[in-house]
């Protein structure tokens, strides 16, 4: 790493340190986060020649970047089609990808030199959100993970995230279940078992696909996985790409009936390969009073004008960017391909933008992507 | 100024008026449903006050679908199928002519709400609908026959066959017509292609676009009364399967413009007697040769491809997404780009494009991004500054791939046109239409190789989005895929003469 950017780590560090117990919606950051996203700007200004010319193409630099609002959002196409890495990308210690569902063939990357400052916004963010003392008294709770972990699949930020979360907050008996490349569902049912017969609260974390194929299992045999009073049940994702329709409440219904676990004591994260930082719901650091998403003190989120990129003002639904300290070596602002509106408390996802709808005759352009790929032979499920 | 017509279904009250979306053959009824209400600005002149519009939409049940397809069958048999097919044109081109003149109270409502209801800039949408409904004056529509049949006389009665026998061609009693919304007016071809073989027809409207049809079939039932029951244009909810049971289940062809998907499930829903013509979704481009880049014509043809693409901002299927530029010109490909933004940046001064949904923006949003960041030597992208209004993004390499439309193209530099086009081979069947500038000499060359990727049609570039009369839609005959051919054999003929008992009997 350039000794610059052991500086620009350091700061991020630092000021992570600081506002450790602050939000994304703290005024009293406000300052220090402005003046340190741009320094961070500048800094990928000077040493990404593509998103120096996105930038000037829009006439935003440095110089003409008064606030961190103004710093032009990259796109996440740029993850796929391009580096976005300010470090070498093969001095990387770690290469995060997108799943690629819709094209394996073009996944996101985002290269990480060095994990301290990724792991230091996860763990912090983590302690804030989903264990917050009121919650969880003692700060360490009985892990089920039902996704994998990073031995399963090592470019999976999420995978990274589990795996840091039971070594950082898991008591020695937590355990993945999603082992060999499946869920093993019977192995959970039985730790869920025991648990209850020892009163032993845990913590279920997963995917939200990954609740789909347990709740379908159980269905199937007809009964319940109740976990102990104090329990918590944690997904992220959504059920976009896995073909079904996901609502929050559907999701609440199910753990009601199917884990015996009340809405309020289930949270929801938001994250992405691209960012180095998780959003979260308020559900437990607010009795479960606010579901709005707002994130760690480093994190600000804009809801913009998808067509002029300006932002909007509260209640108006726009797509969402993120403004990431920790992403200090990819991209300081990211244009996502979501939908959401502004609240008092945060934001509100509204969900995943589809592929550009044609008005008319004309092809729409996944159609048409997908046809060329049966064309040339490269047909996938 | 605007006065409503004095006559049933254009009621004024008030200053406002409501305007039903529907069509229906006298003695069949459908009650009035939604209404929607569109504002249309006053003039300014004279003070005259914004007019309000209701749109009014029909309740459509399964019964009076049943009821209405049944009267269209009927009225057809009756009148629209004995008449001759000269007086079918003279019809078409007495409604035409109507609308060719400016001063047609039905078009200029169609020129105000048009804008409106589609968002579509009014000067495109007033330039455009006069040039498509030139394509269907008389000496156009005997075009279109004659594109069809060797002889048209075959839709009025049996004609000696060219290999012996007679033939007839009969249009379909029932012609069902699923109407896109993305070119305004586009509805009215489709009607016309059904007249002109004397189909019973019954037409649904697009959502985005429900007034054109309503119009202009208003304007052939007031030429023809005697004929009014033969044609109807009605709105329902699309993949309402109880309302279109009844229909289909009558039909004797079907045509359908939209999306695969949308297309497909109606296909599924067409009984199998029933003719289906799909028209799905298409991609065109141009090809720029060097030839087009001389030093007098560089600037021209800049200005008609810009046309091209960001008429009703690269909607219909005819407009290009993608651009073939030649080496060896006056202008490199690269500064043909930047010509070609600049171009596309002074038409969304003079002509702005409509505003486009969040996803229609995040794609184009997204399409810049992919390409800003490609890292590949020589892309570069050009785009509108503020917003999403325009995109150009310049390749060095030949390459293809559909861009999220809303005036937004590929231009891809290449040393040879004829060649260079090979890169659209994977979409071969989407290809349409491909704007062609280059040399005569090297004309057909190109359309050979056109031709065999699975284009349908060349045009001039700077003419792509209007397709001549004549034109094979989509690469099949427009008419004679919706009649049913009626073959008289040489035997039928020979054995009718022996039964003649005035027949000298050979002893054969």
């Amino acid at each position: 790493m350039r000794p610059e950017s052991q500086r620009v780590v350091d700061e991020v560090l630092a000021y992570m340190h600081r506002f450790a117990g602050e939000t994304s919606l703290s005024a009293v950051c406000d300052e220090a986060f402005d003046a340190l996203a741009r320094r961070i700007f500048a800094y990928q200004f000077e040493h990404n020649p593509l998103y120096r010319r996105y930038c000037q193409a829009r006439r935003r630099t440095p110089h003409t970047v008064r606030r961190w609002q103004d710093i032009p959002p990259v796109p996440i196409q740029a993850f796929k089609e391009g580096v976005m890495s300010v470090e070498p990308p093969e001095e990387a210690v770690a290469v995060f990808m997108t799943s690629g569902t819709t094209r394996p063939d073009r996944r996101g990357r985002n290269f990480h030199p060095s994990l301290a400052v990724w792991e230091a916004s996860m763990r912090t963010g983590f302690r804030r959100f989903v264990l917050p003392e009121s919650a969880v008294p003692g700060g360490r709770m009985t892990m089920f993970v039902l996704s994998p972990g990073d031995d399963e699949m090592p470019n999976s930020s999420l995978a990274h995230y589990f795996t840091v979360a039971v070594q950082t907050f898991g008591r020695a008996d937590s355990r993945f279940f999603f082992r060999a490349g499946r869920l093993d569902v019977d192995a959970f049912l039985d730790a869920v078992a025991a648990a209850h017969a020892a009163a032993q609260p845990v913590m279920v974390l997963g995917a939200t696909f990954a609740y789909a194929h347990v709740v379908d299992a159980l269905r199937a045999r007809g009964v319940r996985a109740v976990l102990p009073p104090g329990s918590l049940v944690f997904d992220t994702g959504g059920m976009k790409g896995h073909g079904r329709e996901l609502r929050r409440e559907a999701f609440h219904a199910w753990m009601a009936e199917w884990f015996g676990v009340t809405a309020d004591r289930c949270i929801n994260m938001y994250g992405m390969t691209e960012l180095s930082s998780q959003l979260y719901d308020q559900t437990l650091c607010t009795n479960g009073t606010v579901r709005d998403k707002t994130g760690p003190a480093w994190v600000r989120t804009l809801i913009l004008h998808p067509d002029t990129l300006v932002p909007l003002p509260e209640g108006e639904t726009g797509v969402i960017a993120h403004y990431d300290l920790a992403n200090w070596n990819a991209a300081v602002a990211i244009l996502t391909e979501d939908l959401g509106v502004r609240t008092p408390h945060g934001f509100e996802l509204i969900g995943r933008i589809a592929g550009s709808e044609a008005r008319g005759c004309s092809a729409a352009i996944d159609e048409v992507l997908q046809a060329a790929r049966e064309t040339a032979g490269d047909v996938r499920g | 100024m605007f006065v409503a017509e004095g006559r049933a279904g254009w009621l004024a009250a008030e200053g406002v008026i409501r305007l039903p979306l529907w069509v229906v053959p006298p003695g069949v009824d459908l009650t009035p449903g939604r209404t929607v209400a569109v504002s249309l600005p006053g003039s300014g002149a004279g003070g005259d006050a914004p007019v309000r519009v209701e749109l009014v939409y029909p309740e459509v049940t399964p019964a009076a679908m049943a009821g209405l397809a049944a009267a269209v069958r009927k009225a057809c048999a009756a009148s629209l199928a004995r008449l001759k097919t000269a007086e079918v044109v003279d019809w078409i081109d007495a409604a035409v002519a109507r609308w060719l003149d400016p001063d047609y109270l039905p078009r200029q409502w169609a020129e105000r709400l048009l804008p409106l209801l589609t968002g579509y800039d009014a000067e495109t949408v007033r330039l455009e609908l006069k040039r498509l409904l030139r394509t269907f004056r008389r000496k156009e529509l005997w075009r279109f026959l004659d594109a069809d049949f060797a002889n048209p006389d075959v839709l009025d009665a049996f004609r000696p066959g060219p290999a012996g026998g007679w033939v007839r061609a009969l249009g379909p009693r029932l012609l069902v017509h699923y109407l896109s919304g993305n070119v305004p007016g586009l509805s009215v071809w489709s009607l016309v292609m059904g007249l002109l073989v004397k189909a019973g027809t019954i037409a649904k409207p697009a959502s985005g676009e429900p007034l054109m049809a309503v119009l202009f079939a208003r304007t052939l039932a007031d030429i023809r009364p005697d004929l009014a029951g033969a044609l109807a244009v009605v709105p329902w909810r699309g993949g309402d399967e109880a309302v279109e049971a009844p229909l289909l289940a009558q039909a004797d062809a079907v045509v359908a413009y939209g999306s695969d998907q949308a297309v497909a499930a109606i296909a599924r829903r067409v009984p199998p007697h029933a003719r289906f013509l799909r028209y799905g979704h298409r991609i065109s481009f141009a090809v720029i040769g060097r030839e087009a880049l001389a030093p007098d014509r560089y600037a021209d043809t800049c200005h008609r491809l810009a046309d091209d693409i960001c008429v009703y901002d690269q909607q219909s299927c005819m407009s290009p997404q993608v651009v073939f530029v030649e080496r060896g010109g006056a202008v490199a490909p690269a500064a043909f780009a930047a010509l070609l933004a600049a171009e596309m940046e002074r038409y969304q001064v003079r002509r702005p494009r409509g505003p486009v949904a969040a996803e229609e923006a995040l794609a184009i949003q997204s399409f810049r991004g992919a390409f800003a960041f490609s890292g590949a030597e020589g892309t570069r992208v050009f785009a509108s500054t503020d917003d999403t209004a325009w995109t150009v993004v310049y390749h060095e390499e030949p390459g293809f791939a559909p861009t999220p439309l809303n005036r937004s193209v590929h231009v891809h530099a290449c040393d040879d046109v004829v060649t260079a086009v090979e890169a659209a081979a994977p979409y071969r069947p989407y290809l349409q239409s491909v704007g062609v500038a280059i040399h005569p000499a090297r004309l057909f060359p190109l359309a050979e190789r056109l031709a065999e990727l699975g284009v349908s049609r060349i045009a001039a570039v700077g003419e792509m989005t209007r397709a001549m009369a004549g034109w094979h839609h989509d690469g099949r005959p427009n008419l004679a895929d919706l009649v049913r051919f009626v073959d008289i054999e040489p035997s039928a003929e020979r054995w009718a003469e022996r039964l003649d008992a005035d027949v000298e009997w050979d002893g054969a």
